[in-house]
Order: C-alpha cells, then sequence, then structure tokens
C-alpha cells in the first residue's frame, strides 16, 4: 500500500463501474451468489457480460464466507454471449419465418 | 437453413483438428470461429511446441494454427472465420441451431445467420483470468494474451520496461517474448513457492537474467494516468503481504498471466451437468470418454473441457471428431474403434509425469462423475519430481573427445521427443511414455547440434573440450542477429555474466527454424557452466 493518502478504490467491473468494496458491502450484508450481487451491482452486465469480473466475484464470495469454488453457484448465462447490436435480433426476426428468436 | 452433420464452434486446435477428423470420416461439418485468422491463441504463438510429431511438436505456434486450417479445407470442412457463435438452441429433432454474426467487416460484423447440425462441437477454448488490485485498470496493465496480441501479431511493443505476474508457462513464454520484442522485464513475481510452468522455459528467462520471485505478488500499480511503478510484496504462508517487504519497481506495463477458465457460456446456455475441478481451471463441462457432454449429440474438446495443453487440444478435437463421426454412422467402426484407442494412449501419455498426474485424476473424475461411477482413486504415479542430483557439469563435454556432445540439461518429465526425433544417430532415447527423460548415448553423439535447435525447451547444448580452448554451443533467439567475431559476455544458466567470450559461428538454416546455434569459445573451467551470453543493446 503507498505510505501516504488513502487506499485507491479498485475497480473490479470495468463495464459498469462497480468497486470491489461495493461488493464486499453486499456480501456483508447477506447477498452471497453472484446473480444477487449482479442485480444489485450491476456487476457483470455490461459490454463483456462479465468476462472479467465474474471470477474476482467468485474470489471475494469466497474470502468472505470461506466457502470453496465448488460450493458457489455460477450465474445463470443468456443469450447472447457477445455483444450484437439490436438490429441484428430485428433483422433475424424479419428474415426468419415466425420470427423465433426464444 | 442448411443442415450440417458436426457444427464445430472454435477455431483453434481442438476446433479445426475435430472438424478435419470428423470431415476425414464422411461428415459434412461446418466450422465457425470469431477471429479472421485460423488456430485460436496458437495464432499470437511464435515459439516452438513441445509434444512429439502427432501434436506438429518443434513447430511454431502460428504456423500450426496454418497447417491445421489448410488440414482442415483439404478435408472438406466449411470453414467461416471471422463469424462469432453468440447463442447456441436445442433444435426440435435433436439437432441443434447456432446463432452467428459477423463476416462483413463493413457493416460492423452485423450479418446474421443460422446454422443447423445434427451434432455439436464446442471448442470455444478458455478465457484468462484476472487480478485485481489497487491500480490494476491503469493503462499498461494487460493480461498476457493482449501481450501477445500486440507484440506477436501486430508487432507493436507494449512498453519499455514489464513486470509479469505469474509462472505458470504462459507467463514464461510471454516473458521471453517480451525479451525478444526489446522489453526489458524487471521481474517475474509467482505467488507460489514454485514455479507453475515447465522448468525449460524458466531457463530460457533466467538465463537472460530475469529475476524469478517466488511467494510474492503485486500488491498495487500507481502513475499517473497509466502504470509507472508496482509495488511488489513477499506473501506469508497465508497468503497475507509481510508488512515491511514491499518493493517498488519503476516499470510501465504489468502484465498478468495468472490462468485460465474454461469459456463455458454456450454449453451453459445449452444446459449442460459441470463440475468445479481446479486443477482443470474451475467449472467443467461433464464428459464422458468420448468427450460427449451430459447433452446427447453434444461434445466438447480442448481448454472448454479443462484447461490444459495444446497438444492435448489437437487430441481431443481428434477424438471429439472422430466420436460425432461415429455416431451418425459415418466412417469404418473397426478403424474408428481403433483409432479413438489410439488417441486414448497419446492422451494418457501427455498427462503423465508428474505435471500431468492432477489433470488426469481430475480428467479421471470428470469422466466418471457424468458415468455414475465410483471416482478413481487418487493416481499414484504422481511421485515426487526426479531431479537427477548429478547435474549436467559432472558429464558436460568429455574432456580428450575428440568432437562435441550433446549436454541434455531437461530434469523435468514433460511430454515432449523432438531430441529423439531430430537424432540422426538415434542416440537420444526418451521412448514410451512420453513423458520420460531423454537419455543420450554418449558414444553415439556426433555432436552435430541438430537436437540442439530441436529442442523446444532450449535445453541442449552443445560442449567441446577437444581443443585447447572448449567451446559452447546454445541456442539463441534474439535481435541483433548474433556476430561472429564479436566479444560477448558469457552467462551462466541463472543469467549471471561468467566473462568474455568470443562468438566463433553463428548457424541459423531452414532447419533450424530461426533458431541461431551460436557457439562461443571459454576456458575449459567454464565448459560446464556458460549456457548463453548477454544480449547486445540495442
Amino acid at each position: 500500500m503507498g505510505p501516504e493518502g488513502s487506499k485507491p478504490k479498485t475497480v473490479i467491473c470495468r463495464c459498469e463501474d462497480v468497486t470491489v468494496e461495493e461488493i464486499r458491502k453486499l456480501i456483508e450484508k447477506g447477498y452471497q451468489t453472484p446473480d444477487e450481487i449482479k442485480r444489485l451491482s450491476r456487476c457483470g452486465m455490461g459490454q463483456c457480460q462479465g468476462r472479467t469480473c465474474r471470477n474476482l466475484v467468485l474470489q471475494e464470495i469466497g474470502a468472505a464466507t470461506g466457502r470453496e469454488g465448488k460450493d458457489i453457484p455460477m450465474s445463470t448465462f443468456r443469450p447472447p454471449t457477445k455483444p450484437v447490436k439490436l438490429g441484428l435480433y430485428a433483422r433475424a426476426r424479419a428474415e426468419h419465418e415466425g420470427g423465433d428468436d426464444r | 437453413m442448411t443442415m450440417a452433420d458436426v457444427i464445430v464452434i472454435g477455431g483453434g486446435p481442438a476446433g479445426l483438428s475435430a472438424a478435419t477428423t470428423a470431415a476425414a470420416h464422411g461428415a459434412r461439418v461446418i466450422l465457425v470461429d470469431e477471429q479472421a485468422i485460423p488456430g485460436g491463441q496458437l495464432s499470437k504463438q511464435i515459439h516452438k511446441f513441445f509434444g512429439s510429431r502427432e501434436h506438429l511438436a518443434g513447430t511454431r505456434g502460428f504456423a500450426i494454427g496454418r497447417r491445421l486450417l489448410e488440414d482442415a479445407l483439404a478435408a472438406g470442412v466449411d470453414v467461416r472465420l471471422g463469424r462469432a457463435a453468440y447463442a447456441a438452441y436445442p433444435g426440435t429433432g435433436g439437432e441443434f441451431e447456432v446463432a452467428v454474426y459477423g463476416g462483413d467487416a463493413a457493416t460492423g460484423g452485423s450479418r446474421a445467420a443460422r446454422l443447423r447440425g445434427r451434432r455439436l462441437i464446442v471448442a470455444t477454448g478458455a478465457s484468462e483470468n484476472p487480478l485485481a488490485f489497487p491500480g490494476w485498470t491503469l493503462p499498461g496493465v494487460m493480461g498476457a494474451g493482449a501481450v501477445q496480441t500486440l507484440v506477436n501479431v501486430h508487432r507493436v511493443r507494449p512498453g519499455r520496461r514489464a513486470l509479469m505476474v505469474g509462472s505458470g508457462n504462459v507467463g514464461l513464454i510471454v516473458t521471453y517474448q517480451l525479451l525478444q520484442a526489446g522489453v526489458d522485464v524487471a521481474a517475474l513475481v509467482e505467488a507460489m513457492p514454485r514455479i507453475g510452468g515447465y522448468l525449460v522455459h524458466a531457463g530460457k528467462v533466467r538465463r537472460a537474467g530475469v529475476p524469478i520471485l517466488l511467494g510474492q505478488t503485486v500488491l498495487e500499480a500507481s502513475g499517473d494516468g497509466r502504470v509507472e511503478r508496482a509495488v511488489v510484496a513477499r506473501l506469508d504462508e497465508r497468503g497475507q503481504a509481510v508488512l515491511g517487504s514491499e518493493r517498488s519497481f519503476d516499470v510501465d506495463t504489468i502484465c498478468l498471466a495468472v490462468g485460465l477458465s474454461p469459456w463455458l457460456e454456450l454449453l451453459l446456455i445449452l444446459g449442460v451437468r459441470t463440475a468445479y475441478i481446479p486443477a482443470l481451471g474451475g467449472h467443467v463441462p461433464l464428459h464422458d470418454r468420448d468427450l460427449q457432454t451430459s447433452v446427447p449429440g453434444l461434445y466438447v474438446a480442448g481448454d472448454v473441457a479443462g484447461v490444459e495443453e495444446a497438444s492435448v487440444a489437437l487430441e481431443e478435437g481428434r477424438l471429439a471428431g472422430m466420436a460425432a463421426a461415429e455416431s451418425l454412422g459415418r466412417g469404418d467402426r473397426v478403424a474408428l474403434a481403433r483409432a479413438k484407442l489410439e488417441v486414448a494412449a497419446r492422451l494418457d501419455g501427455l498427462r503423465g509425469g508428474p505435471f500431468g498426474a492432477a489433470r488426469r485424476e481430475a480428467k479421471a473424475r470428470q469422466v466418471n462423475e457424468l458415468s455414475g461411477a465410483p471416482p478413481l482413486s487418487p493416481a499414484a504415479a504422481a511421485g515426487p519430481e526426479s531431479v537427477p542430483a548429478s547435474r549436467a557439469d559432472g558429464r558436460a563435454g568429455i574432456p580428450g573427445r575428440p568432437r562435441p556432445v550433446a549436454v541434455i540439461e531437461c530434469y523435468q518429465q514433460i511430454p515432449c521427443n523432438p531430441c529423439e526425433t531430430a537424432c540422426p544417430r538415434g542416440a537420444i532415447t526418451i521412448g514410451s511414455p512420453i513423458t520420460n527423460l531423454p537419455k543420450l548415448d554418449v558414444d553415439a553423439c556426433t555432436g552435430c547440434g541438430l537436437c540442439l535447435t530441436a529442442c523446444p525447451g532450449q535445453a541442449i547444448f552443445l560442449v567441446d573440450r577437444s581443443g585447447e580452448t572448449a567451446t559452447v554451443t546454445f541456442p539463441y533467439e534474439y535481435l541483433p542477429a548474433p556476430e561472429v567475431g564479436r566479444r560477448v559476455t558469457a552467462v551462466d544458466a541463472e543469467g549471471r555474466p561468467v566473462g568474455e567470450a568470443a562468438v566463433t559461428s553463428a548457424r541459423m538454416t531452414r532447419k533450424t527454424n530461426r533458431t541461431w546455434a551460436v557457439t562461443v569459445t571459454v576456458p575449459h573451467a567454464y565448459a560446464g557452466v556458460v549456457r548463453g551470453m548477454l544480449r547486445p543493446r540495442r
């Protein structure tokens, strides 16, 4: 740590600008699954869809609760798994009969 | 919408070999990859690969990627590069639907398409693990993959002086590549008390004089708008930083190489069962011996099935490709059964030795958990790593012998055998399993040096004690090119200067594949010590 001044904040979700301090507070309040933390903080809901912060959140939950990786549930995944433009869905709907895009 | 027999997602070593193999057995295969360059991570790899002939060992990574693409095209695979799969759905008749976009750079890659396949092989690889510390979001902190993209693909130097975090093979290899690109590496820090990757990779970094700091980690990065320094501290046995042990390094780049996690998103959307197995990178899909997941018709191969090596990915791809073709009734049953056994045996070999033991056990667990069989007892093969007590010095060149002789400083049981294949005299034996240490028949060795440039680990040297002064020949892959007649500073295996030496030969041929064999003249007393030279400053 730097000898002087306050400890700088550590961002763990760059897309949504969420700090590790905010995550720790949520865990302290009892939100101890990635899905709960995601919904409350938007951590992992940005452009990269949690590809960077996902493991960091798991680590924080593990460190605070003493739970092992195998005991922490993964968050739910839904398409699209890559950032795509809305127009892509709109066009796909128009192009495919019935527009079944589940 | 066209219906393929097999859709493969991912054009790395696993995906390409899966597609080629399935097509070779008569399946109609479509492969998609989001990158325009084939080979996945291979496309960024400029070092010579480990393994055996079946894994194109000794070939540089990017060349392996190109070869695999050629093979896939020759086998009739419909390869679609620059297409990202962003969703996958189960179809109504047991088939799979994959949504892809891309392929049209002009419109920002927004062309969409749906593919349908009776079988799906997911070979999406793994993503890099992050490490959060104060200042880690400053420009100048980057993952090892980003460094490789900059340096090896775009030929852009990421900075002038770097700190590497992580001593697995990725951290060691990328440190070496930073050095090759002309970046100083101030230190390599590793939180664990031991080096994570192969010692031969560590050896290259050490010979270049980069200190490897074990039991230490980066605490903080700081600087005005970008990284200017990094604070490193020792860790106690509970993994806490030891107060007062902080040390500051003036660096403009911090490279993170702290492991990989399988990229599971598409598999999770399709509902595969997973297990948490740290030895394989965390959450991994369960699969059977044919690499079929809990979802019938859905296969995995390569790092997404558990993080291992490119050689393993190649073999897993072959296995998944064969299994998928077989399940469709393609190919010759007897031939397929035999080929699958051969691949399984080679996979076993690649997971042999102390390095592979944890992965071998983990793989058994992954397979058995799906089939419901009781877990296997821990592999007894693990054993302590064998490092011969008498290091090379005792047999480094033989006084009075009229010619040079190879000195093999390879002390770890890693799956690799290009030295055995390279020796025209059959003087080097590894045999089976491939993790055996090489044995040199000193009498049969002519000192030709072919093994020296074939060894991907750069762990073979030639020592000639026949003359008035001795000579040492070592592999060398830095610029500027070594010049005959030049006075250089010879270094030992740790990169410590030993003394002045003259370069008497620097050979690079097509066969050495961009590795020089540099010979320096040294006093006899130093022949067992000198293992390289300082890179001349540009």
